[in-house]
């Protein structure tokens, strides 16, 4: 076999491994798991409510929003931690970066305070 | 446990290269005041944040101009961002490619049904991310920068939201974007497993050791690239583009097929140069598939288009197969790989500005005709024959016959692939061939229908074409002829689009 074929031959037998990987777990879970059908077994999940309608409905989109926002500053919070502990190490250097951080971050929450996206009603 | 963090308590300023980061600065701030003029004006107002972000984009551009003139690649946090003559050349792509979109977006967006400061801020948060990847020179630099400027991009390409198709184009777009940035960290990830950096220019150096050697650097580079290969929609990855180019706005398909894909294609360069020369024999088969495959598959389903803007779509991609056929020979000696870089960002450039050129025409005649069938282009010579001629330009070099600037881009393809003399390059170069011809056929075809056929519906009214749009379609259509001429200005600006090594 060539050098060639064989380089590929790594790409090709980690695609098969992949593919073998999960064929295998599904075909081990079918083979041992118990088989005991009922009708309540079938429904979709939903949080233990019974799904009503079809899955194109429109739902309140504030929910998502103010989870982003609180993704926002939660990610803000991960990085003004460690640089709180360095505080005096960063000196100045370190609190115009914070600063400008922190400015580039309120401009999205001004963004959605003026959007109206934070009243609720 | 103190005495072993010292070394990271000890605290160095990083050295900041004001003047090397200013293009990047300045595009931020208008980010910024685009921000600010968008939620403190009323709705009738927001035609501003328009002009706001052109003059935003063209102020970056003197940076670059003087960055440019000074000469010499600025390196920046550890060989992680890098100023160099290829970053110059491919950030004034993006910002005169993004500068060209703002211009077409101008009367399209506001008179559409569309929120107006959004989209302006938008695309330059995608231009912005565009600007970084040109300079990035690092793992995790390039995948924010790839990210910077694909999420701005899902969203535009979902921007007629009240439209089912519009829904489609922005979801697929997601999702394959999505998957393929799995896809590619995956590889990123085993890449930095074998070598323990991020940095392409110390990854390329244990790539030619001895990591290279092991069979996990073949996985990682295989992984990577394929990943990519979704970003610059190469077959059998372009499953997303046609939907996604037909949905979106008109001036965001032109967007996407010009400067996203160009971004896609920076990245693809900027791994392969520097990072995974070493492993050439590995790439030159993956990049030769790829490369047939997207071509040919490209021109043969854009034969059967009846759609103008999926045409575009398909050819886009065809073009994205001859931009990726000169790599099939990278690497084989050090002048053919001179000759690779300089004919795929050679083709890159004259692409993008042909291109953004036929979309506004595009654009023009959609205005008047309100459709996107190719028949009704029927009987546009005869009324409105600058426009008619303007887009027969644009296809005639989009195809490549001389003297219009596509033949060079076709050219230097062609020169790089010979060079290497070896069966895969003349092989490569023949397919390239075979497919400029049948390119060749669906592009005459919208001229033949331009010119010979009678309009449609009978309605011969002149189209009026607003200015901002006369002025993209003058600016492609004086490069796409002035170019042609002389070739030396592509030629030039390609040759010396190389990058600074080591750092």
């Amino acid at each position: 076999m060539s050098a060639f074929l064989r380089e590929y031959l790594t790409v090709a037998i980690f695609t098969g491994v992949a593919f073998g990987l999960l064929a295998g777990v599904l075909s081990v879970g079918k083979l041992i798991r118990p088989v005991r059908p009922q009708a309540e077994k079938y429904f979709n999940y939903e949080s233990g409510v019974d799904a009503v309608g079809t899955g194109w409905v429109q739902s309140p989109i504030r929910y998502y929003v103010f989870a982003l926002l609180f993704v926002m500053f939660d990610v803000e919070a991960v990085f003004i931690f460690p640089w709180a502990t360095q505080l005096e190490i960063y000196g100045w250097f370190g609190a115009v970066e914070m600063g400008i951080f922190i400015v580039l971050l309120a401009l999205g929450l001004l963004y959605a305070w003026r959007k109206g996206v934070l009243r609720w009603t | 446990m103190l005495a072993a963090l010292a070394p990271v308590l000890a605290f160095a300023r990083p050295a900041i290269d004001w003047h090397a980061l200013a293009p990047e600065i300045i595009l931020t701030a208008t980010i910024c005041i685009v921000l600010l003029v968008d939620v403190s004006t009323s709705e009738r107002n927001r035609w501003a944040t328009s002009s706001i972000a052109g003059i935003g984009m063209l102020a970056a551009l003197i940076p670059i101009l003087t960055l440019a003139v000074k000469g010499g690649p600025r390196i920046m946090f550890g060989g992680a961002y890098v100023v160099d003559d290829f970053a110059l050349v491919l950030k004034a792509l993006f910002l005169v490619a993004g500068y060209v979109t703002l211009l077409l977006s101008t009367n399209e967006i506001a008179e559409g049904d569309f929120w107006e400061g959004e989209y302006y801020l938008l695309v330059l948060s995608s231009v912005f991310g565009m600007t970084v990847m040109a300079s990035a020179r690092d793992l995790i630099t390039i995948f924010i920068a790839l990210e910077m400027l694909s999420i701005p991009a899902y969203l535009l390409a979902g921007w007629r939201k009240r439209e089912v198709k519009g829904n489609e184009a922005g979801m697929k777009y997601y999702l394959m974007g999505v998957f393929a940035t799995a896809v590619m960290l995956y590889g990123m990830s085993l890449i930095y497993g074998g070598t323990n950096s991020t940095v392409l220019a110390e990854i390329g150096r244990q790539i030619h050791g001895s990591f290279g050697k092991e069979p996990v650097a073949a996985l990682g580079i295989v992984f990577v690239l394929v990943g990519f290969a979704f970003k610059v929609s190469a077959v059998p990855f372009h499953n997303w583009a046609p939907d996604t180019y037909e949905g979106a706005p008109i001036p965001i398909t032109a967007f996407l097929s010009v400067a996203s894909k160009a971004a896609g294609f920076v990245a693809i360069l900027q791994l392969v140069f520097l990072a995974f020369l070493g492993r050439g024999d590995v790439i030159r088969p993956l990049m030769w598939i790829l490369a047939a495959l997207t071509m040919t598959v490209g021109n043969l389903i854009a034969l059967r288009q009846t759609n103008i803007v999926r045409l575009f779509a398909y050819s886009s991609v065809a073009q994205a197969g001859f931009m990726l056929a000169p790599l099939a020979v990278v690497g084989s000696s050090a002048s053919t790989t001179r000759e690779v870089l300089q004919a795929v960002v050679g083709y890159l450039l004259i692409y993008t500005v042909v291109n953004l050129g036929a979309f506004a025409v595009i654009i023009a005649v959609g205005r008047k005709t309100k459709s996107g069938e190719i028949s009704s282009f029927g009987g546009l010579f005869e009324y409105a024959p600058g426009l008619a001629v303007a887009m027969g330009a644009f296809l005639f070099a989009l195809a490549g016959i001389p003297p219009l600037v596509g033949w060079f881009a076709k050219f230097q393809v062609f020169k790089a692939l010979v060079s290497q003399g070896g069966a895969s390059g003349i092989t490569m170069a023949v397919v390239v061939g075979v497919n400029s011809v049948i390119a060749l056929y669906y592009y005459a075809n919208i001229a033949r229908t331009m010119f010979m056929d009678a309009p449609p519906d009978g309605d011969r009214t002149p189209i009026r074409v607003p200015v901002p749009l006369l002025a993209a379609m003058g600016m492609a259509a004086a490069a796409t002829l002035v170019v042609g001429f002389i070739p030396g200005v592509v030629a030039h600006l390609a040759e010396h689009a190389t990058f600074a090594l080591g750092g």
